[in-house]
């Protein structure tokens, strides 16, 4: 052992106490200081486990079985307090929601510092001095629920950050955040990197984390390391279908394999149908009792045949815009209409039955004793005979990659899993329309690939509107693009205009990707934007 | 995570005070409004109610809502105890009758009346100022009491650290779960579940009642379960915790206080010595005579 190496694990095993198998197997690592280290891989894989056995989460509050030891410092963790560790190991979760405590940005950054019982003036000096190292002093004073995704994952980094931590273990941090401001948090990790902080980084998003150049990347599958190496290096060694890698490496490993399967979207609405538009927003203005207006004349179709992207940044109106489609918020001025009913005349039950909603938060829905029972709700509520419920429930499992979970309890399942019961949830109601909020969030790339696919090709829908801060969602599945910001629609259009103007992608704080980038130079070759796995076998082999 | 109640800074007489101070005033007040049960000492405690509620500078449309509930809350319940006769029998031995109102019809041999006593009238009268003044002193905590000085204030009541700072996160819980709730019932009205058409005993409605109190309840839990991990890894618990807020009485703080403890040994000598018992005014007496 070399007791200059900030963070070292060996022969490290954990099973939890609920489960049979171990989540993590034999792990052993070292890791040099001012380094950026990504650890990729599918939800399941371990990830978070080892991060809990590196942070003392584990064995304080998630006990189990463990064998191997961690050191931090060079001093083993098993021996140190919560408190030593906490100044030795900052960590960011996944979602800042679930770590900010305090009520206002002050308190939040300040709160280890105050449980360490610094003086007020020191407590004082480190909280400015870290809200001005993460260019967010103008946000001392704010109420923290207040502040949009981005800021929140910014101030969790703060009241890690304050502790002065000599390792910062980020899981998934750029989950919540819209391109611009995921690219914001990294180049953040890059300077700290780079003034001698080292850094574990949780993450699918390769392609993104790729970008701030990380000194090393580790792979894991199913509880162990597969792979730990350069960056360059790692085309050869990790499963493309598994992480999100740039488009170049997808181009270049994809061509030796069989071509994937054409997607065919929205069957239903390719037969001969009447024209008028399924959902119709007429100058559409939406404020809420705070007197605050969210929405500013908003005028927009939704047509048979129309697979939606609506991207923009945090807190632009997008999920309030989607709201209005199915009631649940009604237009200040202006009307909605659906099946060219007015909202104001329906309830939120009967436009259930044209317009289905997946909710972004799958733990706000879930609640019956078994995945089945969880699935027949919405039908059972929208009146479906039994034989017919049972065909839906079937179909909707076997489309989210469920099968064999039907009689599990979807409370005690992963959040991944949880997410795609949400969505089978909805997809079991066989309405007209199919709308999603942000259905990738929390998602591991193989998963959401696999049920986008078949969403998009089931047989049922009309028109598929879906939420999302992933560029390359609608550059693979969408025909049409919303940009909102501001409360306004600012472009509606297809895929290739939309998303060809730089500098409507930047002020929509939007960045583009190598996916993008590849699809827009082979446009003139394809006519159409692919997938990177599609693409490569649309475009000579010598480019 | 937890979300605040509606505060915001404003120039008012309850802002003007150190969160304590008011809230020891707060406790004696509502200590003395439930001693007495004479009209006329809870007309003095409403007026003084109504001094704070009018210069607390929240327009009552951000209080619409808390009033809408709670009025209609006391009303229902007053109204209740009118019509049924029950409750406050304790207090007076002998009614006055004014009017007897019988129904024209009978259920089940049984005939409704109405039995309208002077008692009766001035026992709802009465606890209706009495509750309200209560509620109303209660609704204005949240709207004016800083989110940020919670915790520190009940550390500054005497409260240990653990203890002030779980208090400081009731205080939040209670909002965010109102949140957590409107997106539950949300999520399941897009589903098709309908709160309004719940019918059937009362095992039936519970049973009904699982896709909005399932989801929130666990939401809860798992909550709470993310506050103590994000607690734990940043040494909460570990020694003696810094506040960094200070709070520091000044003289019109002292003088609250000393207003509070006032009020309440006031309050409790005239109830000892037998002051402030359930009062029916001569008029209403005269009418049933």
């Amino acid at each position: 052992m070399t007791a200059i190496s900030p963070l070292i694990v060996e022969g490290l095993s954990f099973r939890y106490r609920s489960r049979e198998l171990p989540a993590i197997q034999d792990i052993n690592l070292s890791i040099e200081p001012a380094q950026i280290v990504l650890l990729a891989g599918a939800s399941g894989c371990g990830k978070t486990t080892l991060i809990r056995c590196i942070n003392g989460l584990i064995p304080r509050s998630y006990k189990g079985d463990v064998s191997g030891r961690v050191w931090l410092q060079g001093q083993e963790v098993k021996d140190l307090s919560l408190a030593r560790i906490s100044q030795l190991v900052g960590t960011v979760l996944q979602d800042p929601e679930r770590q900010i405590l305090g009520s206002v940005v002050m308190n939040e950054v300040a709160f280890g510092l105050e449980n360490l019982g610094w003086e007020r003036a020191a407590i004082r000096q480190a909280v400015d001095e870290t809200l001005a190292r993460l260019n967010i002093s103008h946000l001392r004073d704010r109420q923290t629920h207040s502040l949009s995704g981005g800021e929140k994952q910014k101030v969790a980094l703060a009241g890690v950050l304050a502790m002065r931590p000599n390792i910062l273990v980020l899981d998934e941090p750029l989950a919540s955040l819209d391109p611009a401001s995921a690219q914001e948090a990294l180049d953040l990790v890059r300077t700290l990197a780079d003034e001698g902080m080292t850094v574990l980084m949780v993450e699918h998003r390769v392609e993104d984390v790729l970008r701030i150049q990380p000194e090393r990347v580790l792979f894991m599958q199913d509880g162990r390391i597969r792979f730990d190496g350069r960056p360059e290096v790692m085309q050869k060694n990790v499963d493309y279908h598994e992480v999100k890698l740039p488009a170049a490496m997808i181009l270049a490993a994809a061509r030796a394999d069989a071509p994937p399967s054409e997607i065919n979207p929205l069957p239903a609405a390719a037969q001969d149908a009447p024209l008028a538009p399924l959902v119709q927003f007429k100058d559409v203005t939406f404020g809420y009792e705070s007197g605050l207006e969210v929405l500013h004349g908003v005028d927009l179709q939704i047509n048979r045949g129309d697979v939606i992207a609506v991207l923009g940044p945090n807190g632009a109106g997008k999920t309030t815009l989607i709201k209005h489609a199915i009631g649940l918020l009604k237009p200040t001025s202006g009307q909605v209409l659906v099946n060219g009913r007015d909202t104001h005349q329906l309830s939120v039950a009967e436009i259930a039955s044209t317009l289905g909603y997946v909710f972004q938060s799958p733990s706000h829905m879930l609640f019956a004793p078994t995945v089945r029972e969880e699935l027949a709700f919405g039908p059972t509520n929208l009146k479906h005979s039994p034989q017919v419920i049972g065909e839906e429930v079937s179909q909707a499992v076997e489309i989210v990659n469920l099968v064999g979970f039907e009689e599990t309890p979807p409370l005690s399942m992963s959040f991944g899993q949880q997410k795609r019961v949400s969505i089978a949830a909805i997809l079991a109601m066989r309405s007209r329309i199919l709308v999603m909020d942000e259905p990738t969030a929390g998602q591991d790339y193989k998963n959401y690939m696999a049920f986008m696919n078949s969403i998009l090709q089931l047989p049922t829908f009309e028109a598929i509107l879906f939420i999302t801060h992933d560029i390359d969602l609608a550059v693979i599945y969408a025909n049409r693009v919303w940009m909102v910001n501001q409360g306004q629609v600012v472009a509606d259009g297809v895929p290739q205009e939309v998303l060809r103007d730089q500098e409507r992608l930047r002020t929509n704080r939007l960045v583009p990707t190598s996916l993008l980038q590849a699809n827009l130079d082979y446009f003139p070759m394809t006519q159409k934007f692919y997938s990177a796995e599609g693409l490569a076998h649309r475009i000579p082999a010598g480019d | 995570m937890l979300v605040t109640w509606r505060y915001k800074p404003r120039k008012s007489l309850i802002q003007s005070f150190d969160p304590r101070a008011w809230i020891i005033f707060y406790a004696c007040f509502l200590a003395s409004t439930v001693l007495f049960w004479d009209f006329r000492y809870q007309a003095a405690l409403f007026i003084l109610t109504m001094i704070t509620v009018l210069t607390s500078g929240i327009k009552f449309s951000e209080m619409k809502r808390a009033w809408i509930f709670i009025g209609g809350f006391v009303i229902f319940f007053s109204l209740l105890t009118f019509l049924t006769g029950r409750g406050g029998v304790e207090l007076y031995k002998e009614e006055h009758l004014i009017s007897r109102l019988a129904a024209n019809f009978t259920i089940l041999g049984w005939r409704p009346t109405l039995t309208i006593t002077a008692e009766k009238i001035m026992y709802a009268v009465t606890m209706l100022v009495r509750v309200f003044s209560l509620a109303s002193m209660t609704i204005l905590i949240p709207y004016s009491l800083n989110p940020a000085h919670y915790g520190i204030t009940f550390r500054g009541l005497g409260l240990p650290d653990k203890v002030a700072y779980g208090m400081d996160l009731t205080m939040r819980f209670i909002p965010s779960f109102g949140r957590d709730f409107m997106l539950t019932r949300d999520a399941q009205r897009a589903r098709g579940y309908e709160l309004e058409k719940i019918t059937g005993g009362l095992f039936a409605t519970v049973r009904k009642l699982a896709p909005l109190i399932v989801p929130v309840t666990i939401h809860a839990i798992v909550s709470s379960e993310d506050i103590i991990d994000a607690m734990d890894l940043r040494a909460f618990g570990v020694g003696p915790r810094t506040w960094l807020e200070q709070l520091v009485y000044r003289k019109r703080d002292r003088l609250l206080i000393a207003f509070g403890i006032f009020l309440i040994g006031f309050s409790i000598g005239l109830s000892l010595l037998g002051f402030g018992k359930f009062w029916v005014p001569q008029f209403l007496l005269a009418a049933a005579a």
